[in-house]
């Protein structure tokens, strides 16, 4: 077992670490071989979508996950208060000697397209009537929060964007590890991104947590 | 935010995706504050692999936005592995970890050269957030 990150956040402003995101910790774990012999010769980039706390960004700090010193880190969050927060938990579990750098961005649209290596996203994935507005201010906290969970119709909305453009997100070598909750749906999506649109999909891990059952695909080519 | 960020990051308005011109974005020389960050440690192994990745030309169009007209016009061509670099190889390495990835910028902004959208960083933090009616 991988240690996980110590998280000191003020959970008023961003998403507290929950089921999914050791989900996606264990997912990454797992993948470790696998990432490190797809990366290991060459520079990586790492995008984690929604960092939050950062508590993911950071556990793949930590553990030089995909490859040791062969690896810069991007995490990129709607909510302003999640790129402090993220900076602060690579910082309190001494990563500041990584390649790490936080944007304030609507999903990746401000990265340059196909050079994202190795894709990480927990999104806001509970169906819900919208997806909630984003804030004028930055002091809105409340409703910057908000956008943590609420993912519109099927609470696929958010995770659809970014599905779709998957072809021109992620580098041809590219891996993108998504967290689906049961109401998402997921074998339906990943059948879809199958044979539609010639995706490789594999499930990584999936859990029971409280009356939610959450699974973590991989997307690749 | 770091130097080396700036070879990734491109506008975020969908419509300048099919333009050459919304990467790089167009540093403000004279608004951009410049920092030092000596945190990460040199590791030329590291810094091999990033200058076979990096986009040499965004490289120099951001140095020179920022006033650094100093780099050689072509990429450097290094040995294929760190324990066959010279000592002149190491110095230009040296440098260019000094430019690459200690050099952040605090506060500054940048613009599209397509549409002339402007983003601020803040705090060493940019903000690529489109305000809605361009979202
Ligand atoms: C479920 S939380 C996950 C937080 C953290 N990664 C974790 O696992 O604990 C979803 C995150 O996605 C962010 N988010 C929501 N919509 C976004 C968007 N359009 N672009 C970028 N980030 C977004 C939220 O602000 C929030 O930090
Ligand atoms: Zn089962
Ligand atoms: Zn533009």
């Amino acid at each position: 077992m991988l240690a996980t990150p110590y998280i000191k956040c003020d959970y008023d402003k961003v998403y507290e670490p929950a089921e999914d995101s050791f989900l996606l910790l264990d997912s990454l774990e797992k993948e470790q071989q696998f990432l490190n012999e797809r990366f290991h010769s060459h520079l990586s980039v790492v995008c984690e979508l929604g960092p939050g706390s950062g508590i993911i960004t950071t556990f793949m700090l930590q553990h030089g996950i995909p490859s040791k010193n062969k690896s810069i880190y991007f995490a990129l969050d709607i909510n302003p208060w999640a790129l402090e927060a993220t900076h602060a938990t690579a910082k309190l579990n001494a990563c500041q000697d990584k390649f790490l750098d936080t944007v304030q961005s609507d999903l990746t649209s401000s990265l340059r397209n196909k050079e994202i290596d190795v894709l990480v996203f927990n999104p806001p994935y509970v169906p819900a009537d919208n997806v909630p507005m984003v804030p004028s201010f930055k002091d809105d906290i409340d409703e910057w929060v908000d956008l943590a969970l609420l993912g519109g119709a099927d609470g696929m909305v958010v995770t659809n964007k970014v599905l779709k453009n998957l072809d021109i997100i992620l580098s041809p070598n590219g891996v993108a590890y998504i967290l689906f909750c049961a109401r998402n749906k997921p074998e339906e999506v990943v059948k879809g991104m199958k044979e539609k649109h010639g995706w490789k999909a594999e499930l990584v891990e999936h859990r029971k947590a409280g009356w939610e059952v959450l699974s973590v695909y991989k997307f690749y080519r | 935010m770091k130097f080396l960020t700036t070879n990734f990051l491109k506008c975020s308005v969908k419509a300048c995706d099919t333009s050459n011109d919304n990467f790089p974005l167009q540093y403000d020389g004279s608004k951009c504050q410049l920092v030092q960050d000596e945190s990460i440690e040199f590791n030329p192994e590291f810094l091999l692999n990033i200058i076979e990745r990096v986009d040499w030309n965004a490289v120099l169009s951001v140095a020179s936005d920022l006033g650094n007209t100093a780099l050689p016009p072509s990429k450097p061509v290094f040995p294929a592995t760190a324990d066959q670099l010279s000592e002149e190889d190491m110095t230009i390495l040296r440098d260019l970890h000094t430019l690459l990835i200690q050099t952040s910028i605090s506060e500054g902004e940048m613009k599209c050269r397509n549409c002339g959208h402007v983003y601020y960083i803040k705090n060493s933090i940019p903000n690529l957030l489109l305000p809605p009616h361009l979202a």
